[in-house]
């Protein structure tokens, strides 16, 4: 309501008539309350379908030279009238649009000043500041913090925010990332779309990090129908290393056959694969002790090895499970060889290129065991060159998918876990992928900087992740719950609030990747080009 | 004997003892309006009062409506009024004198209370005559309250009437509460009673009932018009004291069609939703009362006033007795 004359009350009676006039005036759109930490506005209680206020959505206050922002946390029916005049149908409609309203409920994300900077708020917007749905002029800030690594675009509600492109920093790589999604919400695509950035990103010498993805489905190298593999990127397949254990496909130009030279694979990475009794496990510790590290795996399985072991004081029926469970190992892994493939899988890494393990239809059991050969390997390269001053190497970022099951708390797999607390000092970043973050250790969670919040519909695992994630997520409880596949809620320290991403369709973004000018101007903070269709 | 005030025994004797009959139910067709609707209401709250003096807030204005479409409220009057019998004579008779051409009334007899509603009063008028000057002929303008009023003011009422009819507007006054009663033995509610009545001899649909010559005194032939019940709404179960001046006697069918068609809303069914809107934006709120008296005081403070001096005067001692503070 506005008025057009002051309250005059106390002027006694000085001239006769002081008409005032309320007409209609804009009463919805205005903040009304609350505090530093919430604020409460008005909505038309009844608006069409595409203006529905939802929860998620984010819009702007502008208050003189100040731009708040405020994510939708609630929506409540609401009106100036008290009581629960309303909670029975009568009559045949609302006359008097203009005192029922919807009051939505958002929390402030913190406001931009003239200089176009942002931070979080310690005031609270003027009351009855009109309020609008925040579009790409209040976002351009956003583009000025956003990463190297485009990943999607900035998504308001469901509406999609073309112009400001969602992009992770290669900074924080080394600082863990999760990617985490109920199944089928888009998990895979999201390494895809992460992978082609990474790959452009090297084809233009701006690579900062090498990424491994060891895929156990498949899914990666060359997609599966109309679905698209990262082989497709041609224009940057430059940045891409592939190895594979299948024949067919290493087969393929560009594809190396993968290959583990005996020498490299540890006791320890045995042990990682099966429950041992306390015998067994000192046994297997013994082994590396005894034997020649390069050569122990041969050894072992010959009757003299057999018999070093039982002159050891180990029962013949502890060694026996041993070597049968060695060989079932060696049986099912035919990749191991003389020959490796470790050294040059290091090197493109080092050069920050994507490393693509292709090993599709392996066992659980051998996925992980190769997984922590792989791992092993790298951490310790990497020690090694810590140690040496390698400069010129860049860091690495190994992607683990179905991370619960070696990250979980718990877990006999204390390897990752060592990656997780302290890859970082060496330059080696953990990536790790689930649909059931609840299963993953709290503290490890907790190291995590970058999250990928894709939708997760059980409870527990928002829960988990809220409680241990280094950005509040609590607030965005509803929306992570209704999240749509393709969806995201993009956690990392160097933007200043969780952001709500469209993550590309890796299809329609290599169709991008492919028509863009390889020569175009570098991507440089802030200054970043969207490739719009 | 509570039971007995209230309930209806039965219908045969409201019949003998009020003088209606069953065919004095007249149903209401509502029908479409295109006209305007302004409802007239006012508000008054007491600031302080002491026993020769007292203060009040009071505010008169209407509401305008097309359909169902609100267009504004006017406030015509807002402001505090001082109760003294000796000096608000000076109040009252420039309005008395610019709006309706009449001089002075002669206060002297009247109690503090009675001086401020007869100010809220003399504002509500003020406010109908406004409306008069906005409203086209067919308009109808609605007053919150009744026509039966105090003697004093009967002269600018007349006024009201006389100009009303000569622009062809509507003009009635709706009571949300009335005082009606029939009976000959003990006094039962009018209202409530004819309701109960009306609901049973046309179920949900809206009527009225007049109340000429029918054996209920509300105030017939103190002032020049007619007293009805009325339903302005099927589904609702709340009826209306409603006074109307003579010359719309033979309209009232109609008039109260239109008024049917939009005492319908959501908000407040069965009640014309202009006068709903009118009280709202026009009644004074218990924070606005507060807010008033913290600024008399401040006043009172800066004209060199003490604390106690101020308490003294403006604390009633209802509030000392429920141990509640204003200051
Ligand atoms: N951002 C997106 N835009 C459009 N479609 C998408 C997007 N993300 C995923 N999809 C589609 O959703 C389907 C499932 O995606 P995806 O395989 O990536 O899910 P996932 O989380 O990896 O599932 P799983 O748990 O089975 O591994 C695919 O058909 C994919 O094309
Ligand atoms: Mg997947």
């Amino acid at each position: 309501m506005a008025t057009t004359q002051e309250e005059n009350q106390l002027r006694m009676g000085e001239s006769l008539l002081n008409r005032k006039v309320i007409v209609k005036g804009d009463t919805t759109y205005k903040i009304v309350s609350k505090s530093v930490t919430e604020y409460h506005f008005t909505v038309p209680f009844i608006l069409p379908d595409e203006e529905r206020v939802e929860v998620g959505q984010i819009f702007s206050i502008k208050d003189q030279g100040l731009t708040f922002l405020a994510r939708v946390l609630n929506i409540e029916h609401s009106s100036n009238y008290d009581g629960h005049w309303d909670t029975t149908m009568k009559g045949t409609q609302f006359f008097d649009q203009d005192q029922i309203f919807n009051r939505v409920i958002a929390e402030p994300l913190g406001c931009i000043n003239k200089k176009l900077e942002f931070k979080k708020s310690r005031t609270l917007p003027t009351k009855f500041a009109s309020v609008t749905r925040a579009e790409k002029e209040e976002f351009k800030f956003l583009s000025q913090v956003m990463g190297d690594i485009e990943v999607g675009y900035l998504r308001n509600g469901s509406r999609l925010v073309e112009e400001i492109p969602v992009a992770l920093h290669s900074e924080a790589m080394d600082h863990h990332m999760g990617v985490f999604a109920t199944t089928g919400m888009g998990k895979s695509n999201f390494m895809k779309v992460f992978a082609a950035s990474c790959m452009r990103l090297f084809a233009r010498g701006e690579s900062k990090f090498g990424l491994l993805i060891v895929d156990p489905h498949g899914e990666y190298l060359k997609g599966k129908g109309p679905i698209k593999g990262l082989t497709h990127l041609k224009k940057y397949r430059e940045g891409l290393a592939c190895y594979s254990t299948n024949r067919q496909n290493a087969s393929d130009p560009g594809v190396e056959e993968l290959a583990i030279s005996e020498s490299e694979i540890f006791p320890q990475d045995i042990a990682l694969l099966y429950e041992w009794s306390l015998p067994q496990r000192d046994a297997l510790d013994t082994v590396s002790r005894i034997f020649d590290s390069a050569s122990w795996l041969e050894e072992i399985q010959s009757p003299e090895g057999m018999a070093r072991m039982v002159q050891e004081g180990f029962k013949d029926s502890t060694v026996m499970v041993l070597i049968r469970r060695i060989k079932n190992e060696m049986g099912r892994n035919p990749y191991i060889r003389k020959r490796s493939s470790l050294a040059n899988i290091l090197a493109n890494l080092q050069k920050g290129k994507v490393v693509l393990v292709d090993i599709p239809r392996m066992s659980d059991r051998s996925e992980l065991f190769l997984l922590s050969v792989i791992s092993r390997y790298i951490l310790d390269e990497y020690k090694k060159d810590e140690q040496e001053g390698q400069e010129s190497r860049k860091n690495c970022l190994i992607t683990i998918e179905e991370a619960q099951r070696v990250l979980g708390a718990g877990s006999n797999t204390a390897r990752f876990e060592s990656i997780a607390r302290e890859g970082r000092k060496f330059g080696v970043g953990l990536c790790a992928i689930t649909q059931q973050p609840k299963l993953i250790d709290k503290q490890l969670l907790s190291q995590f900087n970058t999250l990928v919040v894709m939708g997760l519909g059980d409870r527990n695992d928002r829960q988990h992740l809220e409680e241990s994630a280094k950005q509040d997520l609590s607030s965005m409880d509803i929306e992570i719950q209704t999240l749509e596949k393709g969806e995201a809620v993009v956690s990392t320290l160097n933007i200043p609030f969780p952001v709500p991403a469209r993550i590309h369709r890796y299809e329609d973004y290599l169709r991008r990747l492919e028509k863009e000018d390889k020569q175009e101007s570098l991507i440089t903070r802030g200054g970043f080009k969207p490739f719009l269709e | 004997m509570i039971r007995d005030h209230i309930s209806l025994d039965g219908i045969d004797r409201y019949l003998a003892e009020t003088g209606v009959q069953e065919s004095d139910f007249v149903l209401v067709e509502p029908s479409d309006f295109t006209g305007e609707i302004f409802a007239v209401d006012g508000s008054n709250v007491s600031i302080c009062n002491w026993s020769m003096a007292s203060v009040n807030l009071i505010r008169a204005g209407y509401a305008v409506y097309r359909g169902r479409v609100w267009r504004r409220t006017v406030i015509t009057f807002d402001d505090v009024f001082m109760a003294d019998a000796k000096l608000c004579r000076n109040m009252f008779d420039p309005y008395l004198e610019q709006f309706f051409g009449l001089k002075g009334i002669d206060l002297k007899e009247s109690d503090l209370d009675r001086l401020s509603s007869y100010y809220r009063e003399l504002q509500e008028y003020v406010a109908i005559n406004e409306t008069l000057g906005e409203a086209h002929a067919g308009d109808i303008i609605l007053y919150d309250g009744s026509f039966d009023v105090f003697e004093l003011l009967r002269g600018a009422l007349a006024v009201i009437f006389a100009r009303a009819e000569e622009k062809g507007v509507a003009l009635l006054a709706v009571a949300k509460s009335s005082s009606l009663f029939w009976g000959e033995e003990i006094t039962l509610p009018f209202v409530q009673h004819t309701s109960t009545i009306g609901s049973g001899l046309l179920p949900e649909a809206a009527w009225y009932l007049s109340l000429k010559d029918k054996k209920v005194d509300a105030g017939q032939g103190r002032w020049n018009g007619e007293t009805y019940v009325v339903r302005f709404c099927g589904e609702s179960e709340h009826d209306f004291r409603v006074d109307a001046p003579l010359f719309l006697q033979d309209e009232m069918g109609s008039v109260l069609g239109k008024l049917a068609a939009y005492s319908c809303s959501s908000e407040c069914l069965g009640y014309p939703h202009a006068l709903f809107r009118a009280h709202r934006d026009i009644r004074i709120t218990e924070q606005e009362g507060a807010a008033v008296r913290q600024r008399l005081m401040a006043r009172l403070l800066e004209s060199g006033m003490t604390h106690s001096e101020i308490r003294m005067l403006m604390q009633d001692f209802h509030d000392i007795l429920e141990m509640r503070s204003g200051f």
